[in-house]
């Protein structure tokens, strides 16, 4: 057995690279689909003696719901900061706005997938720069932290990425 | 008197209230437009006057379905300008606009009026409406004079076209269910002895109106629409814009902060009793806002026969100072208090300590209070225990609305005008209950009790 053999067959590492495509896979797809995350009132007539009242007083229950209505890519709190920002024009804001949801579910699902993983996790690196970069801006170096630890386990896979099993295209 | 509604048709109603029926505040309207069953097309509708209130009501009706609107009409451009925008924007289709209520009325063939003018217009857009065929939904207070508000009453007797006025509480479910369940059929209260409002109002949301000149109507046309009424010089341009603005501060314009505030809580102290009052003394001042024709707070008592005993409700309106709870009315009994508001938040009921246990604990389990908290003592260092009474166990009640506030009385007045309702709050049941407001400015000035008689509060 060679040594090349020995590295791509090495079950710790594989399964290393595999723990590291799916946790940055699930938290990637469920960053994105939260984008598109709201709330929804449940109303439901008030039971005087067992029946609903006929006056329309309402039982109100506010649950979580999904719908494309609700997304924001950039959070309405970070966007206004954003759009005071000289260095970000209101353009691209607004693209990246629209952009960054389905960016981060598309780039979640062809990692966990495995399919062109070490272009997946470099797309999927950029886009973690790029929230840097605002970050920066606005001064939330706690984010910058956070988001650097992403921009490590990216590398990480990177660097494992000859261990890559269990893929769909293994290519690029 | 007797405050049961019988039911009558429309026609009987007419005929009755024309020979002189009696009170029937109990439960307003027994008017209805069209027979249950008729063709439920789309409601035509205008508005006469595209102010801030204008806003409250389109915004409180927009979702409402089978409503078309038609055309607006207010003396300042860029109000006219933001209606036919507003509905543009939300409809995709343009609305005509008009300076002159006249105008519309005669161009235009509306089922229905919104009027949110100056409380000194709404007496003559509401008759010159019903008389052009429309039926109205006019904001209160019904007019700044008793006078003003009988002409409306006759002219819904007349043309007998509907005439809601906009006393929303009198269509809210929460309101409606206190009354009828809480009040009339459980009788939680016990014997209702003393009744409390207020409207406490900051100085801050107190503060005159300005807008940029640019925006507000020409000397001219303000002296046409009678922005100048009871001014005892010429008035300069400045003045009148100040008066357009303004109004509600100026006695030939407005009944000032008793009827702007009072007026909706002092209705739900006459609906709920079943009765007007029988005097009513009072006290204002221009204690702050000095220049202001109109007192800038005032207080008054009204005293009540009811069939259970007599009873007095006192109403504060405040436009200095905002602490002490907000708005609310406060109906207190024996065995119980009754603390609603429009807003949820200012809404408690609170429960006797010597009040049935049992009986209450029933209406909770039976889904018609929840109860929220035991009474608890303040206690401390302070407390003397013989001073002091029982804390009452606090209770809140079942449901929320989850509609504006205006919207389900406009939904009452757009279904009633297809025959699917009766008003709840008619131009007579609304004189009924707004009449005995209209004297106390008098009381407060002339600084003395007022007896009621039919002539003071007649329809």
């Amino acid at each position: 057995m060679t040594t090349k053999d020995n590295c791509s067959c090495d079950l710790g590492l594989i399964l290393g690279m595999l723990t590291l495509r799916l946790w940055l896979g699930a938290r990637a797809i469920q960053t994105g689909l939260e984008k598109f995350a709201g709330t929804a009132q449940r109303e439901t007539l008030v039971l005087v003696d067992g029946v609903p009242n006929d006056y329309g007083l309402m039982e109100t229950t506010t649950v979580k719901a999904y719908s494309f209505g609700d997304y924001h890519g950039v959070p309405v709190p970070l966007y206004d900061k954003f759009v005071a920002e000289p260095l970000i024009p209101t353009w691209g804001l607004n693209l990246y706005d629209i952009i960054l949801g389905p960016a981060l579910i598309i780039l979640g699902l062809t990692v966990l997938l495995g399919i062109a993983t070490r272009y997946s996790l470099f797309l999927m690196g950029l886009v973690y720069t790029s929230l840097t970069f605002g970050l920066i801006l606005i001064k939330q170096d706690a984010g910058v932290a956070w988001l650097g630890i992403h921009i490590v386990m990216v590398v990480m896979a990177l660097a494992l990425a000859k261990y890559n099993k269990f893929a769909i295209l293994k290519k690029w | 008197m007797n405050f049961e509604l019988p039911s009558l048709s429309r026609r009987d109603f007419i005929t009755k209230s024309t020979l002189g029926a009696g009170l029937v505040l109990g439960a307003p309207s027994v008017l209805k437009a069209k027979e249950a069953g008729a063709p439920a097309d789309d409601i035509r509708v205008g508005f006469i006057g595209c102010g801030k209130q204008h806003e409250v009501i389109f915004n409180a009706m927009v979702n409402i379905p089978g409503v078309r609107y038609v055309a607006a009409c207010d003396i300042m451009e860029g109000r006219r300008k933001a209606t036919f925008n507003r509905i543009g924007s939300k409809f995709r289709y343009k609305i005509n606009q008009y300076v002159s209520a006249e105008e519309m009325l005669a161009k235009e063939d509306l089922d229905a009026v919104f009027v949110a003018t100056p409380d000194f217009w709404h007496a003559p857009h509401t008759v010159m409406a019903l008389e052009a065929g429309c039926h109205v939904y006019c904001e209160k207070m019904m007019s700044h004079t008793i006078e003003g508000a009988r002409s409306m009453v006759a002219a819904m007797d007349r043309t007998g076209k509907l005439c809601q006025i906009g006393h929303q509480r009198r269509s809210n479910p929460r309101y409606r269910y206190v009354l009828d369940e809480l009040i009339h059929k459980e009788n939680i209260c016990g014997q209702i002895i003393n009744i409390n409002g207020q409207w406490n109002r900051a100085l801050s949301s107190s503060q005159d109106i300005v807008s940029k000149p640019s925006l507000l109507p020409e000397a001219e046309i303000l002296r046409e629409y009678g922005f100048n009424n009871g001014a005892d010089h010429t008035l300069s341009l400045d003045e009148l814009r100040h008066r357009f603005l303004n109004w509600r501060f100026y006695t030939d314009l407005s009944g000032g902060p008793i009827s702007d505030l009072g007026a909706h809580q002092i209705d739900i102290f006459n609906w709920f009793m079943g009765s007007q009052p029988k005097s009513v003394m009072a006290s204002g001042g221009r204690s702050f806002f000095k220049d202001r024709e109109h007192f800038d707070n005032v207080m008054c008592i009204f005293d009540y026969d009811t069939p259970q005993g007599n009873a007095r409700a006192f109403y504060q309106v405040l436009t200095t100072t905002s602490a002490g709870g907000g708005y609310y009315e406060s109906f207190m009994g024996t065995e119980g208090t009754i603390e609603i508001s429009e807003r949820e938040a200012y809404t408690n009921i609170y429960k006797e300590s010597g009040a049935e246990n049992d009986k209450w604990d029933k209406l909770v389990q039976r889904g018609l209070l929840k109860k929220e908290a035991v009474g608890v003592a303040a206690g401390g260092s302070d407390a003397i225990a013989s001073y002091a009474s029982a804390p009452p166990d606090k209770y809140a009640l079942p449901g929320v609305i989850t509609k504006a506030p205006h919207t389900p009385h406009i939904e009452n007045f757009l279904s009633t005008i297809r025959g699917e309702a009766t008003l709840t709050c008619d131009a007579r049941h609304a004189l009924e209950s707004e009449a005995p407001i209209y004297w106390v400015n008098p009381a407060a000035n002339n600084n003395q009790i007022i007896n009621f008689t039919e002539e003071h509060l007649g329809a």
